[in-house]
């Protein structure tokens, strides 16, 4: 497929900065890397395409707030009765290589937790979620999700990238890829990080990488200290006048210069680039201020209230981009490993409890948010991490080890039919038994709820046409409404 | 790529026995009676076979499965087949049925769905599918007559055909095409040039002015602009060959391999960490780096410079710059965390990081595209891959210790040892021949008593025989007789040293106790406590039997200190007081150590015998963690307290003469001791002395090697390491069904893509067998470097065509195969194939060097025409693939920043070495530390590539976040500043000022337009600034004139 259509100058023109600068790919990324055989055309990397499929894109932009660390699925939001009845027995025939502690396999251990039913769907929750268990009708649960690494990083890598190894072009950069941005001054794609100092996910900014894909297409990570984005500001001794006269002076030189070489369509482009520079110093800070909201939508999200002060900004700043364009916002809950984000191995009440009061009431405000503003009908909402937890308790404490053979991940909105639930595990929410999704599927259907066909979303690098879901994926259609 | 759908593979039926009889899935041992209704039921299945199996089979399972094609190793065409089963474990459950692993893939269970990628079973057919195992699952005759001979896929064989595709054939023997009116060419690159436009009816541009073309070049081969200078030089230089002189020069220059070296680092996906979960560094990556600059420098044939990258080590193991350029297959990523489960994956994952990257970067193919299957577009089968991967079988990552000049080293050592060996026979003979007279002499008249030996000294080295910590502190004896604290810190502590005497009947008077620093310790100590503080509450001193008994304590008195922290309660005299409480302390001297002396009272003093020993004890009690980290104790006989600093006793020669006394003939000591003694005499002789000394001295000056810590790839090292739960590599790679390493299938040996092997050659023609038994090294990866770079019989001309097409892709911005990395059956033919030929040949020609290529291309009218755009050509050719005109293109990453730091004069022009992170660093761009998880904002905003495979060509992107770099970014600022003080240093008027900052950007003079929009702009900046009451009005102005010049698309735009 070849997503990048030649466009004339005129068109150019008036697409310049379709998305975060997206300008003009200038040396024409024909496929296989750039400077290809074809027309010397520039083409406009972020400008918005058309999704294979118009009828089934159900979702314009996704929001993927992620667990970090792999939060338990039977502490959480599959309720295993029999688990509770085995509390404190063996579980026979226990591979002692599934977690990353070989050597601290413990008995089986039940979920701390209380669960409950809610919604009209009746589904299970765990107490741990009081404000999330509100909105329960609003979600899709993948109770049989599985991947291919017990390891934090290659797991993190395959839910990002779709392989258990680094290099690959992550889902946003993906989505983004197929789909350009909608935004003419912002980015199309940002992350955001644990602010409170624990650390980033396992592979850092990996997790957010473009791998092949052209570095337009990396999530733009907004850092949680100082200036989330860089080069926002003008020189300190410049003020906006002074920049304005700059900038026309700019504009009058290049023009000369552009005049003298007729034919020659990145040289405008690269004028008009400028231009959209100078309104995105005024867009991209607009849109991080949260003051602007109304005192009740921040009591909401539960800005100010200490426990979850930090992902309630997030997720009001993510809704902010969302509906101003960005294509696809990926949120991190905790930092690197341990008691820095759900990787509860040592105590599943103090980590769990812990991380799901931070999360709770932003993401629960979140869903209610989007869907009073009419846009949750078209924007998908996941919850997941890299792979849950075992059922075992983790010798030594009372958390429990890394388990890639089953773990749940939810999805609300854009498309997705709130109340269900798909996929079995067994009785005791060790391993995913039926309708399994590997982590291919569950790419597979995010794209495919945007419109986005994953086995023609490709990309030739080095002579093989690559995709997201490898050579693999099969959409889950139960869940789409 | 990977395993998964790959359970496609497996085998969907089971194994169990059922060959002979029907449902012997009951164990044959058992001997239970058959069912009763095996008979009815072996009709029933039948029946179902024939009528509705059987078609349902055909039409939906065995095309895949044994009549056209054997998927997944599974033969569903007889029932032989079907209970064998594929690569994997059962798959019919007979007893079972519903749960067999069939008809769950088929029933969409489980992954892979079947029939694979095609639409589901009917809800009948699937009963239908369920009652004929419930029934048996019988066959009344395969599905088909003729059966596929399987050749192993371990053993598959390309075609005859393989070869004719065009990159696989040999180098075309051409001669450039003549015309007949060939004034615009230059050279015969023109030839070929010409006759494609000919062929498309067009016509070339003219030649460009010289003004371009300097620019062109400098940009081009030294990534940077000239200097208004070198332009002015250049332009009134009317030599006909000032341009080819100009291409010499700069090919000459040290900045070419600087500038051309990143293109072959994005091919090397180089970068100096190990990516994954910690992104640990490889701070001695760089040289690898190093090694490419030089390379190109020298220009190194290009042969060689891949047989050092694939070998170096085994090739020239004595050559620095052949183990640098081992880097190469070390710069890929690695987990650093790797769980057991993983550790086997791994390595394969590693392997493949190696031979894709070899592949890819070397020869254009994609060789890791047969991971998991044979290549679906070139001809290499699976089994090449496990042949071309298993060369890097036992090849690691390492750090070691190398000279980096060897020669030089030698031939200093070589000066040296002329001066040093005179020095040496002559001790040598003086203690061979007039020594031993005096030794024995000194043994006979002298008086070796424990006295007289004593008589020298000071205090005796308490050397502790046991050491021990009351409350679990470990204290480890060090060199110079201390003990160093380490392991746990207990609140409290009781330290007691024992030693028998080695002076038995000396009466002992006093006591030393040093505290001495070690870096292990918080400030280096001398106490454990945070702040390197410690507090001895009591010292005390015992003589018992060596049986413990008898125990009578010596008193201590008259403390002294180097230094106390008060006079009280933590004053020396307070560590012999009984209060646990109050005791010697030395804050805040921290970092620095300290002495303490105590006399023994004579009353209590006593005479050991050799049947006793001497027990000492420091307590510490005072205060929290504050034991003495390194204590180290002495003890002195002489009647009057010495000097704390007072000579230390040689304990050999007291433990030599007791020996002696013992003995009575030092014929009888042993040679440990005759050596110690002898010693202790010859320090005392003059002559030996004055000899010795000459040749200590000429031994300090010994050259030593030149020692760098170095990143390289070989075998038989120690293998770079963190956190993993099994081993670095394995000593054998297998041939792995669809690239599991669950699924084994035999040991791969080395072999080569069979495509490239020309005619009947063979792997063994390349091989090299280790020479000994010993070598460390395999050579497989000489034997891949020998086959590499063959031209006759190798895929040598493949490798030349690579290369000559990197090169002319740099330098006209589109390759003559536009997909730098695939020579493959996807990747682009070439536009002129007769002209990528000729000018590989070209390169061998010239034994693989480059340099000349670069100036044939440099040199040819198709590189020095102009870019002037053409509508009318541009209708005939839009992409300007037969080169009508030069394509003007937007320069790289590494180029804006180096040409700004250059036009401001502030290029620190070091060379090599290890590279940094830091923004505000002045050298060239190639020299920032590539961190995989912190890669450089500046360059990644200008497309430079992640460095985690190889990268070929990067795009041209124009985007809003670059215009936002030369707006605002502090360093664009910074440049810009260092540049206008530069020009106002210079030039005294607005209009001087304007026209050198054109100069130096531009390379001319500014328009009367131009001058006049900027002469407002400066004035209007002026005014302004003045307004704010600025110090600096006019500098600021400047500076905002400069950071306009650098984002000129005319600045970063070759033309």
């Amino acid at each position: 497929m070849n997503l990048y259509q030649p466009l004339h100058r005129r068109q150019l023109l008036q697409r310049a900065g379709a998305g975060f600068g997206g300008v003009a790919l200038a040396s024409l990324l024909q496929q296989e890397q750039l400077l290809g055989a074809a027309p010397s055309v520039s083409r406009d990397p972020l400008a918005p395409k058309e999704p294979h499929n118009q009828s089934r894109a159900k979702a314009k932009r996704v929001i993927w707030l992620f667990m970090n660390g792999g939060p338990s699925q039977v502490d959480t939001w599959n309720y295993r009765p029999e688990l509770e009845k085995r509390d404190g027995k063996e579980l026979e025939g226990f591979d002692k290589n599934t977690g990353f502690f070989t050597g601290q396999v413990g008995p089986l251990m039940k979920s701390p937790f209380k669960f409950s039913q809610h919604g009209e769907s009746g589904a299970w929750a765990s107490e741990i979620f009081p404000h999330m268990s509100q909105q329960i009708d609003k979600m899709a649960f993948l109770h049989s999700c599985h991947t291919e690494s017990n390891n934090h990083s290659p797991a993190l890598f395959m839910a990002n990238c779709g392989l258990p190894k680094m290099g690959y072009p992550c889902v946003g950069s993906w989505v983004t890829y197929g789909l350009g941005s909608e935004s003419r001054d912002l980015p199309a794609f940002i992350v955001m990080s644990d602010p409170k100092g624990r650390g980033l996910p396992k592979g850092y900014s990996q997790n957010w990488g473009a791998g092949f894909l052209p570095s337009v297409y990396q999530g733009t990570w907004l850092k949680p200290t100082g200036e989330p984005i860089d080069n926002l500001k003008p020189p300190i001794t410049m003020d906006v006048s002074q920049q304005r006269r700059q900038l026309d002076l700019m504009k009058e030189l290049n023009q000369y210069h552009a005049d003298q070489n007729p034919g020659e369509a990145d040289l405008a482009a690269r004028i008009e680039s400028f231009e959209l520079a100078y309104r995105m110093q005024q867009a991209a800070p607009e849109t991080l201020d949260i003051t602007r909201e109304t005192k009740e939508t921040q009591d909401l999200y539960g800005i100010g209230d200490p426990d979850c002060d930090h992902i309630a900004k997030q997720c009001l700043v993510a809704r902010r981009f969302l509906e101003r364009g960005t294509r696809f916002v990926q949120i991190y809950s905790g930092g690197m490993e341990n008691e820095r984000s759900w990787d509860g191995h040592k105590d599943i009440v103090k980590n769990h409890a812990g991380f799901a009061k931070e999360t709770d009431k932003p993401i629960a405000a979140l869903l209610q948010d989007l869907e009073a503003r009419g846009l949750l009908e078209d924007t998908l909402v996941v919850w997941g991490g890299e792979f849950g937890r075992l059922p075992i308790v983790q010798k030594g404490g009372t958390g429990r080890d890394h388990n890639p053979h089953c773990f749940t991940v939810w999805m609300a909105g854009g498309g997705t039919k709130g109340g269900t639930s798909y996929g079995v595990t067994d009785e005791i929410g060790h391993k995913a038994v039926d309708d399994k999704v590997h982590i291919n599927d569950l790419h597979a259907t995010i794209l495919d709820l945007l419109g986005l066909n994953h086995e023609r979303l490709t990309f030739r690098h080095n002579g093989r046409d690559f995709r997201l879901t490898d050579v693999s994926g099969h959409v889950v259609k139960e869940i789409i409404a | 790529m990977r395993l998964k759908t790959i359970t496609h593979a497996l085998g969907c039926l089971a194994a169990c026995c059922l060959a002979t009889s029907l449902f012997a899935e009951e164990p044959a041992a058992t001997q239970k009676p058959l069912d009763p209704d095996h008979a009815k039921k072996y009709a029933e299945g039948l029946k179902l076979f024939k009528g509705k199996v059987r078609p349902l089979l055909m039409d939906r399972c065995g095309s895949c499965h044994g009549v056209d094609v054997i998927e997944g190793e599974l033969d569903l065409t007889d029932r032989e087949g079907l209970l064998k089963g594929g690569a994997t474990g059962p798959g019919i459950d007979l007893k079972k049925p519903a749960e067999s692993y069939l008809m769950r893939l088929v029933t969409h269970k489980e992954q892979p769905y079947m029939p694979y990628e095609e639409d589901k079973l009917l809800q009948a057919e699937i009963d239908l599918l369920q009652k004929w195992i419930e029934l048996g699952a019988p066959y009344d005759k395969p599905l088909t007559e003729d059966k596929i001979a399987v050749i192993p896929w371990q053993e598959r064989k390309v075609g005859n055909d393989a070869d004719k595709f065009w990159s696989f054939q040999k180098l075309n023997v051409v001669d450039p095409p003549r015309f007949t009116d060939d004034r615009w060419a230059e050279n015969e690159i023109d030839s070929f040039i010409l006759a494609k436009l000919g062929d498309k009816e067009l016509a070339p541009n003219d030649r460009a002015n010289k003004r371009t073309l300097i620019r062109r070049a400098y940009y081009d081969l030294v990534g940077m602009p000239p200097s208004a200078a070198d332009v002015q030089s250049f332009l009134n230089d009317d030599d006909p060959n000032a341009y080819s002189k100009l291409i010499d020069k700069l090919l000459a220059s040290q900045n070419y391999g600087e500038r051309w070296a990143r293109h072959w680092l994005d091919v090397a996906r180089f970068a100096e960490s190990h990516g994954f979960e910690q992104d640990y560094d490889r701070p001695h990556a760089y040289h690898f780096r190093d090694f490419v600059i030089q390379a190109l420098n020298q220009d190194m044939p290009y042969d060689q410079f891949v047989r050092w990258q694939l070998a170096g080590d085994e090739i020239a193991p004595e050559d620095p710059q052949a183990l640098m350029a081992t880097g190469f297959l070390g710069a890929g990523v690695f987990p650093t965390q790797i769980t057991a489960n993983e550790v086997e994956r791994t390595r394969y994952d590693a392997l493949d990081d190696m031979a894709a990257t070899t592949g890819n970067a070397m020869l254009g193919l994609s060789v890791g595209c047969a991971r998991c299957h044979d290549h679906k577009f070139d001809p290499i089968p699976q089994a090449d891959y496990y042949r071309f991967v298993s060369t890097f079988t036992t090849a690691v990552r390492s750090n070691v210790d190398i000279d980096m000049t060897p020669k030089e080293t030698a031939t200093k050592l070589a000066a040296w040892e002329k001066t040093h060996a005179p020095k040496e026979s002559e001790l040598v003979a003086f203690e061979k021949n007039t020594l031993p007279g005096r030794f024995e002499n000194w043994v006979a008249s002298k008086d070796l008593t424990n006295q007289s030996m004593l008589a020298e000294t000071d205090w005796i080295l308490f050397d502790q025989i046991t050491a021990k910590s009351k409350n679990g502190t470990t204290l480890t004896r060090q060199a110079d007789g201390s003990l160093l604290a380490g392991g746990k810190n207990p609140n409290d502590d009781v330290y007691t040293f024992t030693s028998q005497s080695l002076i038995p009947g000396q009466l002992i008077s006093a006591i030393k106790l040093e505290a001495l620093v070690d870096p292990s310790m918080k400030k280096q100590g001398p106490g454990r406590a945070d702040n390197g503080n410690f507090a001895l509450s009591k010292i005390r001193v015992f003589v018992e039997k060596l049986d413990g008994k008898d125990r009578r304590e010596l008193k201590l008195i008259e403390p002294e200190a180097d230094f106390q922290q008060n006079t009280a309660s933590l004053s020396i005299a307070s560590s012999l007081d009984d209060d646990p409480k109050t005791g010697w302390a030395v804050d805040p001297q921290f970092g620095k150590s300290h002495w303490a002396t105590f006399a023994v009272t004579t009353e209590t003093s006593i005479k050991p015998s050799t049947e006793e020993r001497l027990v000492i004890e420091l307590n510490f009690q005072v205060n929290t963690k504050h034991a003495i980290g390194r204590p180290r104790l002495s003890y002195a006989v002489k009647p009057s307290r010495p000097s704390a600093d007072g000579k230390m006793a040689d304990l050999s020669i007291l433990r030599a003469v007791s020996e002696l006394a013992e003995k009575g003939d030092v014929e009888k000591l042993n040679e440990k001791t005759r050596t110690a003694l002898l010693d202790h005499f010859r320090r005392q002789d003059s002559e030996w002395v004055a000899l010795n000394d000459a040749v200590q001295k000429s031994l300090a000056t010994k050259p030593k090697p030149n020692l760098t810590k170095m990143m390289i790839v070989s075998e038989g090292v120690k293998p770079i390491r963190h956190h993993t739960q099994g081993a670095d590599f394995f000593e054998e790679t297998f041939f792995l069904r669809r690239g599991d390493n669950e699924q084994k299938a035999g040991v791969a040996e080395q072999g080569f893509l069979q495509v490239l092997m020309r005619g009947d050659s063979t792997t063994d023609q390349w091989k090299v067998e280790p020479t000994s038994e010993e070598s460390k090294f395999s050579y497989r990866r000489t034997s891949l470097a020998n086959w590499m770079t063959d031209t006759q019989n190798g895929p040598g001309h493949l490798l030349a065509r690579v290369i000559v097409n990197r090169v002319w892709q740099h330098h006209f911005g589109t390759g003559i195969v536009s997909t730098p990395n695939d020579f493959g059956v996807q990747g682009q033919k070439p536009t002129h194939p007769e002209l990528l030929d000729w000018l590989a040949q070209y390169l061998i020609d010239n034994d693989w060097r480059l340099k000349p290529v670069h100036k044939l291309i440099m040199t040819s009218a198709a590189y020095s025409q102009s870019s002037q755009f053409d509508k009318e050509k541009a209708k005939a050719d839009l992409g300007n693939q037969y080169l009508w005109r030069f394509e003007p293109h937007r320069v790289e990453a590494e180029i804006i920043r180096d040409s700004m730091l250059s036009v401001s004069d502030t290029l620190d022009e070091t060379m090599f070495g290890p590279g940094t992170l830091d923004m505000g660093h002045k050298r060239r761009s190639i020299y920032f530390m590539i961190k995989r998880s912190q890669l450089i904002p500046f360059l990644q905003v200008f497309d430079s590539p992640e460095p985690l495979v190889s990268v070929g060509g990067r795009p041209a992107t124009t985007v809003a976040p670059q215009a936002l770099v030369f707006m605002n970014s502090p360093y664009v600022r910074e440049y810009a500043t260092n540049f206008a003080k530069q020009l106002l240093g210079t030039n005294a008027t607005t209009e001087d000022i304007i026209k050198g900052g054109y100069w130096q950007t531009l390379s001319r003079d500014p328009t009367p337009q131009e001058l006049a929009a900027t002469a407002g702009f400066l004035d209007a900046q002026t005014k302004s600034y003045t307004d704010e009451k600025q110090s600096n009005p006019r500098e600021l102005a400047v500076t905002d004139f400069c950071q306009t010049l650098f984002s000129l698309n005319e600045f970063i735009y070759i033309e």
